[in-house]
């Protein structure tokens, strides 16, 4: 165990260390007693240790660009400024967005590349919504009063893990899976040391839901976080936000010290790990991975985390949004969350952003359209011809469909899914091709690079789609069925596994603009 | 993540008690052995490439994929251990998609000089094109982009061609596994992932012991020896004759294998390259180090003496006869023996000599000569 503590203080030294200049690895060898090849592996897996001199990185995701960051990021190199292209920065409802170290800066021009960024937030709603159906009500006061937890700790485990499974409560991540399932999974183990863990990565393109929560419910996250410690029988919560969450960071740093100094959640012990830039660190088995200090790669499953997660524990990893919804399912019942939903159960944090009047998180019942959900948005700016449902994973589906609920299942039903419900909203000034590109580059980049059908084929897609902009023929898109096909059977993880939707979809749609 | 060294399943586990369906079949599995495993025992013919029966699964290169009932996708049977009432695919139309399109993405990523098999160095070079052709991938997809390059290393003996590997990690997880060593770690990410040392330093300025194994598990030929590369000689070249022998650098007694070109050198042979017989049937276990698998080139160097010589009075040498030079060495010992008594000897042998010979020496010593004067060089 001692060792595997020095493994991990690996990232956090490297950042201390200045990132991975000439001589840090050594030197981080020499603290931990990590071999300085493997320290190394980790540095350069990660883009804020690996380039540590880059001042500015200009978000390269779809809404970003929808917004104009390539010419950002021209004017930006145009003026000498040090800077490089970066993944999603999950500031989609204020792009373009640039990293500065690493505080995010919204709406960012060339002349505000090198001003201050004070503190900032997002544009929540709907308004008008009533909090007593709101299961995170962003808007609303954070209520440090322990209430929730309290009543939890009367209930007992089994009638906390009960009321869950009564709400129907579904993993916010990315996949739906239900909450109490792992609940129960990790609670029924037999080895008595457990972990929770709070995956507080977000990076799926579009998604910045979590952001807003942090923010400005921390004291829900919390709340949860020490409910489900409770429940599972863990002391230790591990909060892994992205690198490049410092607003967020601190906001919860604050909440910790605050509910620390009050005594609230008494047995439970929260840790922060900064994460270090690399999306795939949402998966949350390469989430682990990189808390242990090591390179974010996938693990093989089974075994899955619930049995055999952080230092081998059971392990009980939950998105920010599925915890900031406990507390609410534990006061006001399962039943009162179950039945807030349209076609599936409870309210559900919509981001959208693209070609919409007023991009923003919008905490709407879990099955709106995207018809209802741009609606309180302030509807659309141009006319819609695509949308991206559930962040790039999700691929595109055409504006034919904006009438089919968001849910897990109705978007499943058409080869989409609702993902982390990042919607983007694309205008018929975009371009499929276009469009895709920005997707598919972002997955050649974001893989992990451990296996080759996500490795090779990430990048196969991308050049094929090249050789079709360059030379409209059929000829260039013949291997894509093929290597999708192989990329979802083949693919260790979900983003290889899902890496070609943006292609597929748009070609399935959209034939016309791919020369079929 | 799994044990340390999965492979390592008894040979005769007591009572073999689970039963898993093997393409139809019912057969016996033992506990703790992987899918591969017990097909390989079965004679099935699944291709790997990650996979090293001395190191923990990676399950990253997917050509081992089989189908496991209930499972929605396919799963990679060097990584899943047997349980009991499984049923196993190991070959169907899915399986035969999924590897050729696999092996044809390898391919499209593989550089030229490799899909012409013209990798430099290796005997190792066509594990890869050999498992292409036998699945029948096409070889007509478009070749992509050239991303990973190469670099200058001067270390004298092992050459990285970056842009022939396929990332299955086998090179690294044997420096630190086997090792211990960890010289060298996957680095970067995404389609830019290498294999590099710290700080991309030279191998000799990393704990590197240059024992080569990361050459020896290399299936592609991406890691190989330089010294053929540095002579010239590119192309994979099936070894004429292969000559086992023991390696005379130590009293370990490791086996290997010299790949002989028997005309070259006006017909009195080359070593092309050493390598080691393969793990599991020797006692290195597929090992050597940096002395028996590079330090073969003395072989046929000009300065090497190929007879006895004897010092003549004036201190010139002349060549003799092996009767003739052991009849001079008896004699020299021997007066010194007369002369000065057994103690004004002394015997030193060499840590090139076998265990046998060492033996012999200290005999020699005390019950020939009746000293104790006798050392061996790694004793010190
Ligand atoms: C490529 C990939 C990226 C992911 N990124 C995130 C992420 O940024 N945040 C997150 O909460 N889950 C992410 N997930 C899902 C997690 O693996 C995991 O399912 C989730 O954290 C479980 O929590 P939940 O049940 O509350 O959703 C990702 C999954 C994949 C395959
Ligand atoms: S699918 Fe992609 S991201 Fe996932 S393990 Fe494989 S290479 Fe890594
Ligand atoms: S030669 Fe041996 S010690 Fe050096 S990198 Fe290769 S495996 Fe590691
Ligand atoms: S150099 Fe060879 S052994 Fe190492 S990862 Fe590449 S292909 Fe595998
Ligand atoms: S041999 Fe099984 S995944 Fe490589």
């Amino acid at each position: 165990m001692p060792d595997d503590h020095r493994r991990a203080a690996v990232p956090d030294a490297l950042e201390r260390a200045g990132g991975l200049v000439p001589g840090a690895a050594r030197a981080v060898s020499a603290e931990t007693g990590v071999p300085e090849a493997h320290v190394w592996g980790v540095g350069s897996f990660f883009h804020l240790l690996a380039r540590p001199d880059v001042d500015a990185r200009v978000c390269t995701g779809l809404s970003c660009q929808l917004a104009g960051a390539d010419a950002l990021l021209d004017a930006a190199r145009g003026a000498g400024v040090s800077c490089e292209g970066v993944s999603c920065l999950a500031a989609c409802d204020r792009a373009p967005a640039v990293l500065r170290g690493r505080r995010v800066q919204p709406d960012a021009t060339a002349e505000t590349l090198g001003a201050e960024v004070p503190d900032w937030a997002g544009t929540i709603g709907p308004d008008g919504a009533d909090p007593d159906r709101l299961a995170i009500d962003l808007a609303g006061e954070p209520d440090w009063s322990g209430t929730a937890f309290a009543k939890a700790e009367a209930m007992g485990a089994d009638a906390v893990i009960e009321a869950i499974d009564v709400s129907g409560l579904q993993g916010r991540g990315g996949a739906g899976f239900p909450a109490a399932f792992k609940w129960k999974s990790v609670r029924g183990q037999p080895d008595e040391t457990r972990y929770v863990v709070l995956n507080a990565d977000e990076g799926e393109p579009g998604t910045f839901k979590d952001r807003e929560v942090l923010l400005r419910r921390p004291d829900r996250v919390l709340e949860g976080l020490a409910i489900a410690a409770r429940a599972i029988g863990a002391r230790d919560v591990y909060c892994y936000l992205r690198g490049e969450f410092e607003i967020p960071w601190k906001k919860l740093a604050d909440a910790i010290d605050r509910v620390g100094a009050a005594g609230l959640f008494p047995d439970v012990t929260f840790h922060m790990h900064a994460g270090q830039g690399a999306y795939i660190c949402g998966e949350e088995t390469a989430l682990i991975e990189a808390l242990e200090g090591k390179r974010g790669m996938p693990r093989l499953r089974p075994p899955f985390p619930t049995e055999h997660g952080l230092w081998g524990k059971p392990t009980l990893v939950h998105n920010v949004e599925t915890i900031a919804c406990v507390p609410a399912v534990v006061t006001r019942g399962g039943p009162w969350f179950k039945d807030l939903g349209v076609t599936g159960p409870g309210t559900k944090l919509y981001c959208v952003s693209g070609h919409v009047a007023r991009p923003g998180t919008y905490e709407m019942p879990l099955g709106v359209s995207l018809e209802e959900l741009v609606t309180a948005a302030g509807g659309y700016v141009g006319m819609l011809k695509a949308f991206s449902p559930g962040g790039a994973s999700s691929g595109f589906l055409p504006a034919s469909e904006k009438h089919r609920p968001l849910d897990f299942k109705s978007l499943a039903d058409v080869g989409s899914m609702l993902g982390s419900a990042g919607v983007v909203v694309c205008n018929d000034t975009v371009a499929m091709p276009w469009a895709v590109k920005q997707q598919l580059q972002f997955f050649e980049v974001e893989s992990c690079g451990q296996c080759a059908p996500c490795r090779i084929g990430t990048r196969f897609l991308r050049e094929a789609l090249d050789r079709h902009v360059a030379d409209p023929r059929p000829a260039a898109l013949a291997q894509v069925a093929d290597v999708s096909w192989e990329m979802n059977e083949g693919s260790i993880c979900g983003l290889g596994q899902a890496a070609c939707l943006p292609l597929t979809t748009a070609m399935k749609w959209f034939p016309e603009e791919f020369g079929q | 993540m799994s044990s340390q060294n999965p492979k390592r399943v008894p040979e005769e586990a007591s009572d073999p008690s689970l039963s898993v369906t093997l393409d139809g079949e019912t057969v016996d599995a033992r506990p703790g052995e992987t899918i591969l495993e017990l097909a390989e025992r079965h004679g099935k013919d699944i291709p790997t490439l990650c996979h090293d029966p001395r190191l923990a699964p990676a399950g990253a290169c997917r050509s081992c994929l089989v189908e496991v009932e209930g499972s929605r996708r396919l799963i990679p049977s060097c990584a899943t251990p047997v349980a009991d009432g499984q049923v196993v695919t190991t070959a169907n139309d899915r399986i035969a998609r999924h590897q050729k399109v696999l092996l044809a993405l390898y391919l499209a990523d593989q550089p030229d000089f490799a899909a012409r098999g013209e990798t430099p160095g290796g005997a190792q070079a066509c594990e890869l094109h050999a498992m292409a052709d036998a699945v029948g991938a096409p070889t007509d997809w478009p070749k992509m982009e050239p991303l990973r390059v190469g670099r200058e290393d001067r270390n004298p003996y092992v050459q990285f061609f970056p842009e022939a590997c396929i990332l299955c990690a086998r090179c690294t997880r044997y420096c630190a596994e086997i090792e211990s060593v960890s010289a060298i770690s996957l680095a970067g990410r995404g389609a830019e992932t290498t294999i590099a040392t710290a700080d991309d330093v030279s191998l000799l300025d990393s704990s590197c012991e240059l024992c080569g194994g990361c050459i020896d598990v290399c299936p592609t030929g991406a890691m190989t020896e330089k010294m053929p590369v540095t002579a010239g000689r590119r192309g994979h070249v099936e070894p004429e004759k292969v000559v086992r022998t023991t390696c005379n650098y130590c009293g370990v007694g490791c086996q290997m294998d010299l790949h002989v070109e028997p005309a070259a050198n006006d017909g009195r042979g080359r070593i092309e390259r050493v390598v080691s017989p393969e793990a599991g049937t020797t006692t290195n276990d597929g090992n050597l180090c940096v002395k028996g698998r590079f330090a073969y080139d003395f072989v046929d160097h000009e300065d090497r003496l190929t007879t006895p010589l004897i010092r003549a009075e004036d201190g010139s040498l002349r060549e003799a006869s092996w009767d003739e030079a052991l009849a001079r060495t008896v004699e020299g010992l021997m007066g010194v023996h007369e002369r000065h008594g057994a103690d004004a000897l002394a015997f030193v042998s060499s840590s090139r000599c076998t265990m046998e010979e060492n033996y012999l020496v200290q005999k020699m010593a005390r019950a020939v000569f009746g000293t104790n004067n006798v050392h061996q060089c790694a004793a010190t």
